[in-house]
Formats: structure tokens, sequence, C-alpha cells
């Protein structure tokens, strides 16, 4: 029982109403992320939530925010906001006009200790995605956060993952699963214009850059490569 | 202050993220972060899961337990309760895709549901023997179908657990004994009576009073008790098999063929079996594993018979 009737009462709804809006929001996250297999939720589709009946301008944002905790009380998950990034080429461009607030977009991280969540929780006919995107991931991050096209799947020869192989027997259409990387917003993709015409860069995006994300990242690339996590940037 | 601590988050998100859980998985988490057995401490274990459900009913879900139909263990899940914009999102499955698993319930419903013809999408029509495939194989995954030892097709976990209402709606006659909806349950031997009960419930019934008594009209019901020993590894090739009235789903195959006709001779003497599905002994994963492999093969081997079972039926 935290805040008193003041937190609603600023909003011109009943408690009913508030905790039916949070529920409606969470319900939302929860269905979502599942049909979406993890890409992260547009903050607009949750506010339209809210604004489709109710027009107050700061609802929406309360409602988020109770949706947050209660998600973390119920659940243990976290609503993790992202702000969405533009590729670092059309940033350059964009630098003289900084417009407003990117879009923000959530995903939901559990909230519970790793040893934990992999003793109990983890799904192990999945682990050969989240493998991949580690495995992918690295490799732009030792590229430098970018990498062209080409480079990539030179790369993932390497390991017998090839661009035209739809069959694989673990991952299916390869070149599908690197889509979805893009489409849960770990990668970028980035058209750049050069002397031989333009060249299809993927760079790391919003999920990849997460602070946790990217640490743990370079730990085990370090751990890998058996070097301090310090010397892993300098490339 | 918290309800609820990391050790309810496990349990909630071990079956968000995994799917039903068996009885056995369930009590091995349980177990393992609190350090009690559910057995022998039920309190426990009961308090654990109604806490849980206290909150979340503020988002109209539920963690519920129910009867694998085939083979009487018990799953747990976490159940979405109410239908509403939201929860029509949550599912990866296409619309064809859904009628297409909505005729197969049906099917296996048989005789029993009053539906009427489902309206059928017209993506439905398009829809290949490959992609059938697909659906089935990702269905049987993700449990809202199984497959059974007679390599049949059955009502999965997750459709017991989350279609309750629409099996009531459908007017699904429920189990004298547990009042849950008698999807494969045998009738009572009195042709009269329409008295059904599911097999692991007369288990239970008769190992209390070592008889079986038809409650409505009294009719004392053969029954055999389940074998001690599990029966070994059938393949589709070999094993006896209790006859059942084989459903529109069955796959044929010339091995099965033949199969299929004692199935249908002894279908007279067993006929107080309703289902889809034949009741042989403990099913262990293995020989589910089994099955489903051969079951591959088998979709090859009599595609146009597979198509006409697939068709959208006109029930």
């Amino acid at each position: 029982m935290a805040n008193p009737g003041e937190d609603f009462s600023q909003f011109d709804i009943s408690k009913e109403e508030k905790d039916k809006l949070v529920a409606e929001v969470i319900r939302y996250i929860l269905f979502k992320t599942h049909q979406n297999s993890g890409c992260p939720i547009k903050r607009e589709e949750l506010s339209q939530l809210v604004t489709k009946n109710y027009r107050h301008r700061l609802l929406p944002a309360y409602i988020i925010n109770e949706a947050k905790d209660k998600l973390s009380a119920i659940f243990g998950y976290e609503l993790r906001e992202l702000q969405r990034l533009r590729p670092s080429s059309t940033n350059q461009a964009r630098l003289s006009q900084q417009s407003g607030v990117d879009a923000k977009s959530y995903v939901i991280v559990s909230q519970l200790p790793a040893e934990v969540y992999k003793k109990y929780v983890e799904d192990v006919n999945t682990s050969h995605l989240t493998g991949f995107t580690f495995v992918v991931i690295s490799i732009v991050h030792l590229a430098g956060g970018k990498i062209a096209e080409e480079n990539l799947w030179h790369h993932l020869k390497r390991m017998g993952l090839h661009e035209a192989d739809e069959n694989h027997p673990i991952l299916g259409n390869v070149k599908q699963v690197v889509e979805t990387l893009v489409q849960q917003r770990y990668l970028q993709k980035d058209k750049v214009s050069g002397p031989e015409g333009t060249t299809l860069f993927y760079e790391l995006a919003e999920r990849a850059l997460d602070g946790p994300v990217s640490e743990r990242i370079k730990q085990y690339i370090s751990q890998i490569v058996k070097k301090e996590s310090a010397t892993v940037d300098v490339l | 202050m918290a309800v609820l601590n990391w050790k309810h988050h496990v349990l909630i998100q071990s079956l968000l993220e995994r799917g039903p859980l068996t009885e056995k998985e369930f009590h091995t988490i349980f177990t393992g972060i609190t350090g009690h057995n559910p057995g022998t401490h039920q309190g426990k274990f009961n308090d654990y899961l109604l806490k849980i459900n206290r909150e979340l009913s503020y988002v109209q879900l539920d963690l519920r337990a129910c009867r694998d139909q085939y083979d009487g263990q018990v799953y747990y899940g976490v159940v979405n309760n109410v239908s509403d914009e939201q929860s029509k999102l949550g599912t990866k499955y296409s619309v064809p895709q859904i009628a297409f698993f909505k005729a197969i319930v049906l099917n296996s419903l048989g005789s029993q549901s009053q539906d009427g013809s489902p309206t059928i999408p017209a993506a439905f029509r398009n829809f290949t023997m490959s992609q059938k495939e697909k659906t089935l194989d990702q269905l049987v995954q993700d449990k809202w179908l199984c497959y059974t030892e007679d390599d049949n097709i059955g009502v999965g976990v997750r459709s017991i657990l989350d279609l309750r209402s629409w099996f009531h709606n459908a007017e699904v006659p429920s189990c004298e004994v547990c009042n849950e909806a008698g999807l494969k349950a045998k009738l009572c031997p009195n042709e009269g009576c329409i008295v059904r009960i599911h097999q692991y419930c007369l288990n239970k019934r008769f190992s209390q009073r070592g008889v079986i008594v038809c409650p409505s009209c009294d009719t004392q019901w053969q029954y055999q008790p389940p074998k001690a020993e599990p029966l070994e590894l059938e393949d589709e090739a070999t094993g006896p098999m209790q006859s059942q009235p084989p459903t529109k789903l069955t796959q044929n195959q010339p091995s099965l063929r033949s199969r299929r006709k004692r199935q249908r001779v002894s279908q007279n003497d067993d006929a107080e079996t309703v289902g889809c599905s034949s009741q042989a002994s403990q099913p262990s994963s293995d020989m589910r594993r089994v099955t489903r492999s051969s079951t591959h093969l088998r979709y090859g081997v009599k595609s146009d018979v597979f198509e006409k079972r697939y068709i959208p039926v006109d029930l």
C-alpha cells in the first residue's frame, strides 16, 4: 500500500481504473514479448494503451512506471529502457540538427542472479540462439563495433555457418537468424556509400550496447582470449 | 514491502520461459530453491503457490496444475484467464495455423463436440502439406498437441491447462470423478448411460474401493488395474494394441494398415473406450521420442492420406 489517493486523484481516475490500466500494460508487454521473441516494444505502443481512453497528459508516464514496479514485484522482470540509436553514418549528418528524444523502447530482463537463472529458468531449447547471438555480437565488437556484411560472413563461414544455408541442422535459415538479431535490436544495418558503391554494414545497436550486456560481453571475450578486458577495446 | 521474493520469481519465470513442466520437474525446482521437498512439506508448497496466485491475479494470470489425459501425469503451468486485446497478441501462430489446430482438436473430440463447422479462413485453403507438417511439429513442441503411443495425435498439456473454458463451451462431457473435461475417458459399459471417467481416476477409485460402480446407473464396470511393469518399448511394427476406434487423425502406413484392421475388428469388444489414443503402459519419454521420429517418416510415405485428413472438416 504505497502512496494513498493523491497519486491518482491528480489524474482523475479511480484506483480500480488505475490498476486495470497497469494490468493491461503488463499483459501487453508479456504477450507481445512472446509473440515477437524479445524484440523491443516501443514506448509509444504502451502510451497508446493509456491514451486510447484517457486524456491526461502525464498519465501514460505514471502508468508505465507503475507497470515497471509491478513487473518487478510480481515476476522479477526488469523493464529495461533502451534508447533507439541511429546508425553512426546517418548520425554524422544529423549532428547539426539534434532533434528531440529518440524513440524509447523496452525489453524485459530477468532480475534473477545468473546462476539461478541458468539452473532453473533457462529454456535449453533456445540456448542455440543465445549462443549464436553472443558469437555474432562478439565478432562485431571485436571489429570495432561495426563490420561489413561480407566480413561478418567470412568469419561465420569459418564456423560452418553460410549465408546461403537455409537448412542448418540447428539454426535453420542462418541468414534469417541474423535478420532476427537486427529485429531484436542487437544489430542494426547501415548502408554506406563508398567508392565501389554502397556497402552494407552491421553495427551494434542499443541492446548490445546496453551497459550490463556490453560489460558481460567484454568479460566473456577476454576470458576466451585470455587477456585483460581493458585491452579488448583497443583494436 | 515486497510480497514475493526471488524464489517465487524463479517458479513463475521457469514456467513462463520453459512452458508447462511436469510435477517432478517443478518439485525439483522448488526443492532446489527452498531446500524443502513439496512431498514432505505440502503446506509450504501450497503456501508458495497461493501467494504467487494472489499476485498473479492482478494481471489475470493463474498458476495452475492439470493432468495429462493420456498418462495421468500432473503438469504445472501459468495460464491466462481472460481473453482480451492483449492476449490475442500472445501467439506466434498465424491465422491458418490456428484454424488447423482448432480443426484437429475438434476432430479429436469427435461426435462429442456440438460445435458446428468452424469458419475457415481463406488463407487456410492454400496451406500446403509441408506447412501443415511444420505447424504440427511446432504445436507438439509447444505442447498444444502431443503424440500418443499409437502414433495418433492427442490433445496436449497446454491445451488442457489453457482451454478449459473452451472445452466447457464446446460441451465436452466431464469426468464424474474429477470434473475436468473427459477428453480421453472411459464410457460406462451400460449403453444408455452417459457417465465417463478418466483411466487415472478409475485407478484411484479402484485402489480405494476395490470395485468400480457407475455413480449414475449402478452398473459394475469391468476394470483392469494398470500393469505393474512397463511394456517393452513399442515401435510401429510390433506391439499388441488395445483397440481404439481410430479417429480421422491416424496416420497410415503399410505396416500400420494391418494394425488398423486389428483395431477395427476388436473395436466392438472394447467399445467403452473413447478418445483418440490407446491405453498402453506408462509411456516413457524415450518412447515418445521414438514415436516422434518415426512419425516424421510416416508423413512422407502416405502424404495423400494425410492430406485428406487435414482438409478443414465440415463437421
